[in-house]
């Protein structure tokens, strides 16, 4: 996702100025904005992993969490061009105009149906714009990667990682 | 069991460290040699220097991080060891890039294949880059030195049935293959050399090179980030460092050094992007031109338990298709294996939701060839070029027609080995293809597909290239002796100095070569005092 990507492409770009908006707002995350990233990951990771979430809710509660604060963990070792372009993607995600704009729609993900986000997905994952084919491929490698980073998520792979060690000796 | 970690050993017996993290105040330090990076060059030139008396300073941009921290889990090993958190990528994003950045470099995360430099490669080089004196024969006595120094032999043990597969399947297409040499001295067979050796079995410049360097009185400053050099005229007259946090991010502390010589040791990229910064002499604009075995990634589900996450990484290799057209000819590939672990199987592989899920339930019985595309030798994939961005730097590496044609041979090729290896079903990582259940389908399927950026998975661990030697300063940027042609008392020992790629993984190389030129150095600087 490279920075100022999603106005500077054709498709954002008129539509931005279609909309009389400036789309563009970069900020570096605060708490707040770690809050409203976590809610927009919490509607996506039930898509990006299903089949590997736990089915009993309350587990599946737990492995949400756990995966959203990898996440917010990944992100802080991201460099800064990099957690740049993600934020400017979140923020985009999060704002109306900036759904319009990736997805064709301004209903807030929260609110759509799995299918619809499965929809939105497939929309950037087979895209001949490379933005959004780039979007998608970042989500998927940092919520991959951030839920498979946890050992107590591996029970699908029946992998544990060799206990010959003792911790700390020396 | 508890395992003895050399470096908090040797840091109570009195080495000198600095952490810059620690720094709270600018900071002057004078030496005979600074060395920037200590890497697989950097670490070398360190022993092979301090041994001749001289008074040396090893700075590195990563961490000090041992056996002690090395815990076999990717969410530590990532951040704490690798650039960029191991996501690490090309400008549009087509190439994920593996680097290390800790001390050690890339040695203390690499799979520890140890393979001389191809005959066919350093003859390109003389042929076509101007390179002098580095023939197979004269670098002979530099591998045997280093091979024996790194205790680099090859593996005795059974491969494990990740490496095992790739030889069946050569055995049974009567492909050639080759039992790998490693650097190891009593390897637990893990598996874990990618995060870290856990048991310090792994001969890395982080057990070797660098404390015999620190025994001797040299000096590591770990978390400095070297801004640029100052030059007048043929000289280098200073250099600036830049103090990191803890978690690596820029201070406002300062350090700097003089030095009677120079030596850039901070890898392909990084070296180049210094010298950039320092806006040193490049009349002829070879800086940064940059190679980087573009890899495309083969999984192959087997009905028996493969366990690719067990057993050294990679000891098994073939060179089938390497050179078969001839150095110039279509580009040629290495097949190895990449060992599978969760990090990094989920995010190299593709899809999401039930699909991906079921992927990674086939976990246990899932077999990875990887093909490392030999870049650099002609038009069809002539590497990348680095550039400074307003805060950092970029890596620019199209990916053309050429390359894409030589990406679905490598397919190909891992498909036909994968189920005559006795692949129930094969899964080459291209956005757009489904599992494969035999090769006929495999076969079709893969000459249809639509490979491109982003769509078609590609991975680096090996970035080479950047600084090239030769003699024609036209190709070039040092000579074969890693002496600049622009700066008298600065050199470049690190794998930035290969005019192209390597068709082989990189560590011995820049052993060997380095080996040999910071001799010749030591023998210059001690004679002239």
């Amino acid at each position: 996702m490279k920075r100022r990507t999603f106005i500077t492409g054709a498709f954002a770009g008129t539509a931005a100025i279609a909309l009389g908006v400036n789309l563009y707002s970069p900020s570096i995350t605060t708490s707040s904005d770690d809050i409203h990233h976590r809610v927009l990951f919490s509607v996506l990771l039930p898509v990006f992993l299903d089949g590997a979430l736990p089915e009993v809710p309350s587990h599946r509660d737990i492995a949400i969490n756990r995966t959203l604060d990898a996440i917010s963990q990944s992100i802080t070792h991201l460099p800064i061009e990099q957690q740049q372009e993600l934020m400017e993607l979140l923020e985009l995600l999060e704002g109306r105009f900036g759904l319009l704009l990736l997805s064709g729609s301004m209903t807030p993900l929260l609110m759509r149906e799995p299918q619809q986000l499965i929809d939105m997905l497939e929309f950037w994952r087979n895209n001949y714009l490379d933005m959004l084919t780039t979007a998608y491929n970042g989500l998927r490698e940092l919520i991959m990667a951030s839920y498979y980073a946890c050992p107590e998520h591996w029970g699908n792979l029946r992998y544990v990682k060799p206990t010959f060690l003792v911790p700390n000796a020396h | 069991m508890a395992i003895i970690d050399p470096i908090i050993t040797g840091l109570s017996a009195g080495w000198h460290h600095i952490d810059a993290s620690t720094l709270e105040m600018d900071r002057h330090f004078d030496a005979d040699v600074v060395i920037v990076g200590t890497g697989a060059g950097g670490g070398t030139a360190a022993e092979i220097l301090t041994e001749a008396g001289l008074k040396v300073i090893m700075i590195e941009g990563g961490s000090l991080k041992s056996s002690s921290h090395f815990d076999m889990e990717e969410r530590h090993a990532y951040p704490n060891l690798y650039q960029q958190a191991a996501a690490m990528k090309t400008a549009d994003k087509g190439i994920g890039i593996f680097q290390g950045r800790t001390v050690g470099g890339s040695t203390t995360v690499n799979w520890t294949t140890s393979i001389r430099t191809p005959e066919q490669t350093l003859a390109f080089w003389e042929q076509e880059k101007s390179v002098k004196g580095l023939s197979s024969q004269d670098l002979l006595p530099w591998f045997e030195l280093m091979e024996q120094r790194l205790n680099i032999e090859q593996w005795q043990f059974e491969p494990n049935r990740n490496n095992g597969a790739l030889r069946e399947g050569c055995e049974k297409l009567g492909w050639d293959y080759t039992v790998i040499k490693r650097n190891v001295k009593g390897c637990w067979n893990t598996g874990y050399c990618g995060m870290g050796c856990p048991v310090n079995a792994k001969q890395s410049m982080l057990v070797t090179t660098i404390p015999a360097a620190l025994d001797k009185g040299a000096t590591l400053i770990s978390r400095a980030k070297v801004i640029k050099l100052e030059h007048k005229g043929d000289q280098v007259v200073g250099l600036t460092a830049q103090a990191l946090t803890e978690g690596l991010m820029p201070t406002s502390v300062n350090i700097t050094f003089s030095a009677k010589h120079y030596i850039l040791s901070a890898g392909a990229v990084h070296t180049p992007t210094i010298l950039m910064r320092s806006n040193t002499p490049d009349p002829h604009k070879q800086l940064g031109k940059t190679f980087l075995h573009p890899s495309l990634l083969s999984g192959g589900i087997f009905a028996e338990q493969i366990n690719g996450h067990s057993g050294a990484p990679q000891s098994i290799y073939s060179d089938e298709f390497v050179w078969r057209d001839g150095a110039t000819g279509d580009l040629g590939y290495k097949l190895e294996v990449a060992p599978v672990h969760p990090v990094l199987i989920a995010s190299k592989t593709i899809g999401y939701g039930v699909s991906h899920a079921q992927l990674m339930a086939n976990f246990n019985q899932m077999q990875v060839t990887i093909a490392l595309i030999r870049d650099g030798f002609n038009q069809q994939c002539p590497g990348g070029q680095v550039r400074l961005t307003d805060t950092s730097l970029a890596l620019d590496y199209p990916l053309d027609k050429g390359f894409w044609d030589g990406a679905r041979r490598a397919f190909l090729s891992m498909a036909e080995l994968q189920f005559a290896a006795g692949a129930k079903k094969v899964l080459p990582m291209h956005d757009g293809l489904a599992f494969l259940n035999s090769w006929s389908e495999a076969k079709q399927a893969i000459n249809n597909a639509d490979l491109g950026l982003l769509k078609t998975i590609v991975a680096s661990a090996h970035v080479m290239g950047g600084c090239a030697m030769g003699e024609d300063k036209t190709l070039s940027m040092v000579d074969g002796f890693g002496n600049s042609h622009y700066l008298e008392n600065l050199s470049v020992m690190d794998g930035s100095v290969f005019p192209t790629s390597l068709g082989a993984n990189p560590q011995l190389s820049i052993y060997g070569i380095v080996a040999r030129n910071a001799t010749a150095l030591a023998q210059k600087l001690t004679q002239t005092g």
